[in-house]
């Protein structure tokens, strides 16, 4: 019996799992060192005891390390290399760091239609070798999703030019938007040796500890990758879709509801129809930061267990801050969970202490027992109205999500029967509350308290594999992975260029690790190229997902 | 800074057939260019979700014969339900201007529709305008149409309507389709001033567009003083159309929509789908937005010869003159069936290209000196022998014309097979098939 592990670093703690054929064997948190992820992770899995476990089939984290190292600006410097060509100015956009710019223009099929100005080039490669011993270069031309002439280049020009440099090219994560493909490129390759590091030492911990089973991270969307596999940038937020996960897991796959994990600073909230995560048609945003890197569709509302409460002009708020741990668990401030307390809504925490903690928000002569009573209703009500907006807001955005075909307008508003699962640690505390301002029922998550470690557990790897064919042109070029080569097939394809694909995505998922046994198919779409009335070629358009998911259910 | 909506629906599994220029492909390299540039992450830039008008909002424009059932409208009623999306967020002011980038176009569609013209079943701008006026009460609307091609459906729906003004620049209509847009064309009796057609010679680039728009759209638009602003945003006077000769630049598509600033934007033609389409929806969306488009630069340089400053400039002054000039003739006309007043009388015959067939159409103008008067349209597609009625109670209709549009629409119940009463002013619409009433709307 192989044994599945999945640990979910949170922003106060991490959970850990160990599942065998759908039993969870042992589970448990321990308390998250933000400044040193590698060893929360490390504590976790002894708190599994993973030494003694005799066969574990894998391990896998969802991490916040890259986060992190983004939003507290702990990364190496980047020179960020663009090509952007004719269009909208670059001042357009809030670019959140520097770039130089390099002259050559592609057009929207990738042809050249100003070629690069190779003296620019050298003065460049002049500077980078006075810069830096070893610099981190990243290189963006807008349409290298047509065309990666420019980059690739450049690239083998500053190889030869200046020692020791690193490059990254943006093509090498193809989906369009020159933006987010730039921001996207420039953080991966920042993240990737403090990425790589941590992955090493993480094995390396592991193996210490007799473990050989394989480690795998948790991606935005849902699915997860080799440790080695996987680009650093696509580990950011990975925590609301480990929520998402680890309901999927815990309930019926055919199903369509509201995922609403309450955490301590935070409330995850995602969407699932009909067993299917949603995705978002965006790429994720992290900081200032827009990439495309691909995620589930949700929210993360500011309030969690933890939220600061406090008095504005006699008004009770609540903060989108903690302050530390609720008062009735020994922390400095009231919080939600002490109100829960109060009102015995869940047993957790003192309830000395959470009357102690509602009464700091009342003058001395108010403190009676319906006033506290009145204070807790109010904190529990206003946090439940800010869980109701936030799920409003994504049902909002799902149903307002672009769509290009007449098909699927048509077919866009199906209707769910949406219903509302609950998990997270004031989650029985709020069900009654959620249900009546939802109007939705509500169902709690059995193993709500570490339901982001299940996820993490028995999320399945995903990929997708996007074709754009250009006959015309005889070129081919996969979104996701960036690559770029040459068609032999017809002018006019039809069937070929499906099964073309499904032998590329089975081929490559090979290499990563992934079984292809329910790759999906998207409606491919063919559009003839007509020039002087005659069709000259056809542009197809296409995609293979292997698409996010679990593997089986947990057994209550 | 603007705050602009857009809707990008490119209709990719809809087309009028293999070798039509009107085609699948026609947004794809737009979609392209837009997306690329990652114009939907300016930050006062708000992407919406098409939506599907319904019938009842088709119908109080435009009568749909012999009856809605026999077209396929679902593409149509999305590009109309698009612009109504953008025309709502407008009116909610959750954004200051719009473009609605659909397919299919909408503006060869006119009062009555027996089947697609131009590429156009349903006109998008038209039913968006009457919605805005019927659901938000907006009185007066300018439309601007800068397709190469004359309007001539939205004319002809808001021909006897003195509170719409339909400004068309196109080239001149002997030399395109549809044939119409000649600058005698100035509105109806109860509307007269009220449509302005500007025909220009072929080849008249950013200058000459430029010039007509400074001293005679504007300075038009001024003296109408109207509520809001639209633009027919076709993208076919590009020095790359294959179906015109005008010479305009992507930039001169900026500039102009800097000058009209129209609240909304509806694109209409355009087919040059390489070389215009991507740079000028571009150039559009920006100068909306509040953007610098002097850096949307076509990968093709212009090839033909403009034709020079001063012999434009003398071709629009001579051109104004002519349409200043202009008296309006009405040929008044008694029938048995006509209500009390004086009807004005003209005969209209309306060629389907895509279909290839014509319509035949005789109509009734009620002349009044308090509203846009009651509308008769007695309309015959010869070619299959059927006939069918309009009848239109226009908004803020006078208690006269009110009554006689009740009138017409009793009489003609009884006669023929197919009658469609539009009462604007009552926000209804009820139509009769063989003498009896139906609800075309379900429920």
């Amino acid at each position: 019996m192989a044994s599945l592990i999945g640990i979910d670093v949170g922003g106060t703690f991490t959970d850990a799992v160990m599942i065998t054929n759908g039993v969870i064997e042992r589970k448990g948190k321990i308390p998250t060192n933000q400044d040193d992820i590698l060893n929360t992770l490390i504590s976790a899995l002894d708190y599994l005891q993973i030494s003694k476990a005799k066969n574990i089939e894998t391990i896998t984290v969802s991490t916040t390390l890259v986060t992190n190292a983004i939003m507290q600006k702990h990364l190496p410097e980047v020179e960020l290399i663009l090509f952007p060509g004719t269009g909208m100015k670059l001042s357009s956009l809030p670019w959140p760091v520097d770039y130089s710019v390099l002259t050559g223009v592609l057009d929207y099929r990738g042809r050249v239609v100003v070629p690069a100005d190779q003296s620019e080039w050298q003065t460049l490669a002049e500077k980078l070798n006075q810069q830096s011993v070893k610099p981190l270069t990243a290189i963006v031309s807008k349409f290298s999703h047509r065309n990666n002439v420019f980059e690739e280049q450049l690239a083998a020009y500053l190889h030869r030019e200046v020692p020791g440099i690193t490059t990254a090219l943006g093509n090498q994560s193809g989906k369009s938007n020159f933006y987010r493909r730039t921001l996207t490129t420039y953080l991966n390759l920042a993240a990737t040796e403090l990425f790589q590091n941590f992955a090493y030492q993480l094995k390396m911990a592991v193996e210490a500890r007799g473990c050989r089973a394989p480690i795998r991270v948790l991606k935005a969307d849902g699915g997860v990758l080799p440790l080695a596999k996987i680009r650093p940038v696509e580990s950011i937020y990975s925590g609301p879709a480990a929520s998402v996960l680890g309901t999927l897991a815990q309930s019926n796959p055919e199903e369509s509801y509201v995922v609403v994990d309450i955490g301590g600073t935070t409330t995850d909230i995602g969407l699932v129809l009909s067993g299917s995560p949603l995705i978002s048609t965006h790429g994720a945003q992290i900081g200032p930061f827009l990439t495309n890197v691909r995620s589930l569709a949700v929210r993360s509302a500011s309030i969690g267990g933890d939220s600061a409460v406090c008095l504005d002009q006699g008004e009770i708020m609540l903060a989108d801050y903690r302050l530390g741990p609720a008062y009735c668990i020994g922390g400095i401030s009231p919080t939600p969970t002490d109100a829960l307390r109060y009102l015995n809504l869940t047993d957790y925490g003192d309830l000395q202490r959470a009357e102690e903690a509602l009464g700091m928000l009342l003058p001395e002569n108010q403190r009676t027992a319906s006033d506290l009573r009145r204070t807790a209703e109010i904190i529990v009500e206003k946090m439940v109205e800010k869980i109701a907006r936030a799920i409003q807001q994504l049902l909002e955005e799902w149903k307002t999500e672009p769509a290009y075909k007449v098909w699927e307008v048509l077919h866009h508003h199906d209707d769910f029967k949406f219903y509302i699962q609950l998990s997270g640690g004031g989650a029985p505390g709020l069900e009654a509350a959620l249900e009546n301002r939802m109007k939705m029922r509500t169902v709690l998550t059995k193993f709500s308290e570490v339901s982001n470690a299940i996820g993490a557990a028995m999320a399945k790897p995903t990929f997708s594999w996007t074709l754009h064919l250009d006959t015309k042109f005889s070129i081919y070029r996969i979104e996701e992975t960036g690559e770029q080569g040459i068609w032999t097939g017809p002018k006019k394809p039809h069937r070929e260029v499906e099964n073309f694909l499904k032998e590329l995505a089975q081929k490559q998922a090979a290499g990563l690790g992934i079984e292809t046994d329910d790759l999906e198919k998207e409606i491919f779409d063919y559009f003839p190229l007509v020039e002087n009335y005659h069709t000259v070629g056809q542009i197809v358009k296409g995609a293979m997902h292997v698409p996010p998911g679990v593997i089986g259910r947990i057994q209550s | 800074m603007n705050k602009t909506g857009i809707i990008f629906f490119p209709a990719f599994d809809w087309s009028l057939g293999e070798f039509h220029p009107e085609r699948e492909e026609r947004l794809l390299y737009t979609q392209e260019q837009i997306f690329e540039e990652g114009i939907m992450d300016l930050p006062q830039v708000r992407q919406y979700s098409p939506g599907v008008a319904d019938l009842f909002d088709v119908l109080r424009t435009q009568a749909i014969f012999p009856d809605f059932q026999q077209h396929n409208l679902d593409a149509h009623l999305i590009a109309v339900g698009s612009s109504l999306v953008l025309g709502n967020a407008l009116m909610k002011k959750e954004i200051t201007n719009g473009f609605a980038l659909v397919r299919p176009p909408g503006h060869h569609s006119g009062a009555t529709v027996w089947g697609n013209r131009g590429f156009c079943t349903l006109n998008n701008e038209a039913i968006l305008i009457n919605v805005l006026r019927a659901k938000y009460g907006i009185k007066k609307i300018a439309v601007i149409d800068t397709d190469v091609h004359h309007g001539d459906g939205t004319q002809d729906i808001f021909y006897h309507d003195p509170n719409v003004l339909y400004i068309s620049i196109h080239q001149d209509g002997r030399t395109i389709f549809p044939g119409t847009g000649f600058t005698e064309e100035k509105g109806g009796p109860n509307a007269w001033g009220s449509v302005l057609n500007i025909p220009l010679l072929p080849g008249v680039g950013d200058e000459g567009f430029l010039y007509a728009l400074e001293n005679w759209i504007m300075p038009a638009v001024e003296v109408f003083k109207p509520d809001l602003i639209i633009n027919s945003a076709g993208q076919d006077n590009h020095f790359t159309d294959p179906l015109a000769s005008m010479n305009v630049t992507a930039r001169g598509y900026g500039k102009i929509t800097e000058m009209i600033k129209p609240d909304l934007a509806v694109l209409e033609g355009g087919y040059a789908i390489e070389g215009a389409l991507p740079y000028i929806n571009m150039a559009i969306f920006l100068a909306l937005a509040g953007e610098d488009y002097s850096g949307v630069v076509e990968s093709q340089k212009p090839q033909n010869t403009e034709i020079g400053g001063d012999t434009i400039r003398s071709f629009l002054t001579d051109l104004k003159r002519t349409n200043e000039a202009v008296r309006p003739s009405w040929a008044f006309r008694k029938e048995p069936f006509l209500p009390a007043g004086d009807w004005v009388y003209s005969e209209k015959s309306i060629y389907y290209d895509t279909d290839g067939f014509k319509e035949n159409r005789r109509e009734y103008i009620r002349k009044c000196s308090h509203c846009g008067g009651t509308v008769l349209m007695i309309s015959q597609k010869p070619s299959v022998f059927q006939k069918a009625v309009l009848v239109r109670i226009p908004f803020e209709a006078c208690p006269d014309c009110e009554q006689a549009g009740y009138d017409l629409a009793e009489t003609f119940q009884k006669s023929e097979k197919t009658v469609l009463l539009q009462n604007q002013l009552r926000n209804q619409v009820h139509l009769w098939t063989d003498g009896r009433e139906v609800n075309p709307f379900g429920g």
